[in-house]
């Protein structure tokens, strides 16, 4: 059976042979016209396929090929109303060229063509070649010079101002995976090609995209003022194609969501070289490198399966170098919306790499230099972080370190610490005690392990002890009133677990000579929008004429001792609690009091002497004994439930005088009292703006 | 015997009366007015819709045609119930609409281009991100993800204050109806079948 091609070699060459005949002396014939019905070659077809030849004069003919349909190649849709014509071809016993043809045709993909043309066959090699120029294709225009000899091609492209929309319609609609853009992108084409048959030998494509604006339907691909090039490089092997690709950007700007690319002064920068194997659906990456100078270097070569699920098989990835704020601002950022690092400023560099063996991450190595984080909603600050952080997924841990030169806590600052880590594949054990300053103290960690799980969140727990924190240091770093005295505990277990912080053990206040101790503390969501704290406290011996000074009060001097139970504060502010202070029972230190706090408390008390005092013959006392003061406080939906240190017969004693005169005794009767408004009276009295924390 | 059917019976019926179960219902209109004071903060000023009045949510229930004792009942019962109001006015909730509030002014103009629509469940999501300048989109994305779990936490607040956690559902689509009612003509909004639809 002859083969297709052969078919249409054998029609071809009827044409010359008929020329050769027609010409002889003799024969009177003008114009011979052949019907030469179907023609098939690989991939091809065309029917109704007719040669008109007009003698002109020895050496030269008229000649018209016309075929009704022409089903071209997958991907290059089909030609209708096909007309070669050639107005004077010249032919010789070798050859036959045109020089000055045209092709008109219809085609289903390119619409209405009407093309100059030139070809050359020679008759003895079969060898053709033709020239094809201003093919109106993709709202531009293709220049095509295409040789064929035996079943070797070869074609040179050039395409000029090619509509980038109209090229990504068409091919997505011919089933290759490229994102349908809309707007003003124009590409100039330069493509060198050859191969045998229906195999593509060896590709040279040379893309230059200029685009003002372009956007997909979502927006989720975009671009402003692009200036991008691509070169690719393509040579066909036995197992499939290999790929040389460089792209660079040097104008412009890129969202690919989430991520805006603004392109840099010196171009953005990918290359790779990689083989695709065809039959497994594979990528083996020999090289790639991505830079994006400023921000981000990263080189990686490995194996991808595009089939595989996930398709990453063998990876390794270097972090060249990264820059801060840069590769936060550009490539983080757009990942943790939803993160405690949301908003950050960020300064320093990283370095590092990541590697996946058989589907899976396998190994991470990050090397922070003077990293710096600072959260801007003033949360907390990491400055000058420098470290090697490791992380293996094997049963072994892995050594790592961190140090920062400094940073703070909610404004609360903390110094240069340097922590040494094993880091298991779930889990991080503190290899050695580290000591955090904190303000002028410490805090000293003996013991820390965090773990986490696939589906469990983070968790974390921590043994320590806290050396004493100056509070005036403290609350001013808080923005409370200053307070004098010392903050400091044993923490023998913190435990930290999906957002929220519980801590075991007693917390020690050292405060006015006395002690508070803390304790069931735990507080839900530190780092969230509406943080909530809860805990017991219990105040010991408590010196009030200290307390009182450091609150410009009035002098009080005694005791205090009381408890505060259920303390439950939302955004810091108490909404809850149970609270109690008053003298120790026999207390046995001098008890006076101002006649500025007398006033003090009866207004807090609701009591509303207001002044009655220095109208009274009391006046003339500075101060008063006191058998013993105290108030309680019970606060629930808003209203504190008042009550004071003993009942009195009718309302409660604030302040319990002496049998001895002057004897003074103040009474509340106010029972419930609005907790706004009590700390309002509280801080008009204290002279205080806020102690509240926002 | 005739004459003490009546009392007989009179008793039966309270007996069966005073057998109601009392649901405490979720109160849609105290709930509404919750939420109209807290979005008309967030909005700030903005034209304010009437509220479409709301069929009254408690009542003792038995199942059968309301009886004298029942009406009683309810008359006893009424003045607990009529006091039935959401509070709003806990810290948490008061910080997470200051939050909102300022939030909301970077958030407006993309509410009035259309970037940015109301859901049906009382959240925003990008509508349509082309309408965002590109370097900013990412921007935009951050704060409806933040806006949402505001949002989320808020219902939850409001549930949990008022002592009710159960309720939170309930709150959210209150809010869904109340974030729509409470924007300026113009802006965009889905409906239950999630289709979009101007105010």
């Amino acid at each position: 059976m002859m083969c297709p091609r052969r078919r249409l070699v054998t029609a071809l060459l009827l044409v010359p042979g008929l020329l050769a005949i027609v010409v002889l002396p003799g024969f009177a014939v003008d114009v011979v016209r052949l019907k030469l019905g179907t023609i098939e070659g690989e991939g091809w077809s065309a029917e109704a396929v007719t040669v008109q030849l007009n003698w002109l004069d020895e050496r030269h003919a008229g000649l018209v090929l016309q075929a009704q349909g022409v089903a071209l190649p997958e991907g290059l849709g089909e030609l209708s109303g096909v007309t070669l014509s050639c107005a004077r071809a010249r032919y010789t016993a070798a050859d036959v060229h045109c020089a000055k043809g045209r092709l008109k045709a219809q085609s289903s993909v390119l619409g209405r063509q009407d093309i100059r043309a030139a070809f050359r066959y020679q008759l003895d090699t079969g060898h053709i070649e033709a020239e094809l120029l201003g093919v109106r294709v993709f709202d531009g225009r293709l220049a095509i010079k295409a040789t064929l000899s035996d079943t070797h091609w070869q074609i040179t492209a050039n395409g000029e101002a090619l509509s980038l929309p109209a090229v990504t319609r068409h091919l997505a609609a011919t089933g290759i995976a490229v994102p349908v853009v809309d707007g003003s992108g124009r590409l100039d084409v330069n493509v060198n090609m050859n191969g045998v048959a229906l195999q593509l030998s060896e590709a040279d494509v040379e893309v230059r995209l200029l685009a003002e604006e372009i956007s997909d339907a979502e927006g989720g691909l975009a671009g402003e003022n692009l200036d991008v090039s691509l070169h690719a490089a393509l040579k066909g092997v036995t197992t499939g194609m290999r790929v040389s690709l460089d792209i660079s950007g040097r104008r412009g700007a890129l969202y690919i969501d989430p991520v805006f690319v603004e392109m840099p002064s010196q171009p953005l920068q990918l290359n790779a070289r990689f083989d695709w194997l065809s039959t497994q659906q594979q990528v083996a990456l020999q090289s790639f490198t991505f830079r994006h100078p400023g921000s981000l270097e990263i080189e990686a070569y490995g194996l991808i399966n595009l089939a595989g699920d996930p398709p990453v098989r063998e990876l390794r990835l270097e972090v060249r170098q990264a820059e801060f704020p840069s590769l936060y601002d550009t490539y983080l950022q757009p990942w943790l919306y939803d993160s405690a690092a949301a908003d950050l400023d960020t300064a320093g560099q990283l370095s590092g790499n990541l590697r996946w063996e058989q589907g899976k991450l396998s190994h991470v190595a990050l090397d922070p230099v003077n990293l710096s984080v600072d959260d801007r909603e003033g949360r907390f600050e990491l400055n000058a972080m420098n470290g090697q952080l490791r992380w293996s997924d094997t049963p072994t841990p892995v050594r790592s370190e961190l140090a920062w030169a400094g940073g703070s806590v909610f404004q609360v600052a903390l110094g240069a610490t340097h922590f040494v880590i094993d880091v298991g594949r779930d889990y991080v054990h503190l290899v050695q005690p580290v000591a955090i300053p904190v303000l002028d103290g410490a805090l000293e960690i003996d013991d820390f392990q965090l773990e986490s799980g696939q589906d469990a969140g983070l968790r974390w727990q921590v043994n320590g002890l806290l050396e004493p924190v100056s509070l005036s240091q403290l609350s001013l770093a808080l923005g409370w009133p200053e307070l004098a005295g010392k903050l400091s505990g044993v923490i023998p277990n913190v435990r930290y677990d999906n957002g929220n912080l519980e801590v075991g053990g007693i917390l020690l206040i050292r405060v006015f000579d006395g002690e508070v101790t803390l304790q069931n503390l735990i507080l839900e969501q530190p780092f969230g929008l509406v943080p909530r704290l809860q805990l017991d406290a219990h105040v010991d011996h408590i010196d009030l004429e200290t307390l009182t000074r450091a609150f410009s009060f009035g002098r009080i001097e005694g005791r205090l001792e009381g408890r505060v139970d259920g303390l439950d504060m939302e955004s810091w502010r108490p909404v809850a609690f149970d609270a109690e202070f008053a003298t120790p029972e026999n207390d046995s230190s001098r008890h006076r009091i101002s006649q500025k706090a007398v006033d003090n408390i009866s207004s807090i008390g609701g009591a509303g002497v207001g002044g009655a005092l220095s109208r009274s013959f009391m006046r003339f006392f500075e101060d008063f004994p006191y058998d013993r003061l105290g108030i309680r406080c019970r606060l629930e939906n808003g209203i504190c439930d008042m009550g004071g240190v003993v009942p009195a017969t009718e309302g409660y004693y604030l302040v319990k005088g002496r049998l001895i005169p002057p004897r003074l005794d103040v009474i509340g009767y106010a029972d419930r009292v609005d907790w706004d408004t009590l700390i309002a009276q509280i801080m008009a009295v204290t002279g205080q703006q806020d102690v509240i924390v926002e | 015997m005739k004459k003490l059917r009546i009392p007989v019976a009179m008793t039966l019926l309270l007996f069966v009366a005073a057998c109601v179960t009392i649901n405490v219902y979720f109160p849609a209109e105290a709930a509404e007015k919750a939420a109209d004071r807290i979005i008309r903060d967030v909005y700030g000023e903005q034209p304010v819709e009437t509220v479409t009045p709301v069929e009254p949510q408690s009542r003792i229930q038995t199942g059968e045609q309301p009886s004298a004792a029942i009406v009683l009942l309810d008359w006893f019962f009424s003045p607990a119930q009529a006091n039935a109001d959401i509070s709003v006015n806990t810290p948490a909730i008061q910080q997470l609409k200051a939050s909102m509030e300022k939030r909301h002014k970077k958030l407006a103009p993309h509410y009035k281009s259309g970037a940015i629509g109301m859901t049906a469940n009382g959240e925003i999501i990008v509508r349509d991100q082309k309408l965002v300048p590109m370097q900013d989109r990412n921007a935009v994305k951050g704060l409806v993800s933040k806006e949402n779990r505001d949002r989320s936490a808020l219902y939850k607040e409001i549930a949990r204050a008022n002592g009710h956690p159960e309720w939170e559902a309930e709150i959210r689509s209150t809010f869904a109806k109340r974030w729509v009612g409470n924007a300026p003509a113009g802006w965009w909004h889905q409906n239950k079948k999630g289709a979009w639809m101007q105010k």
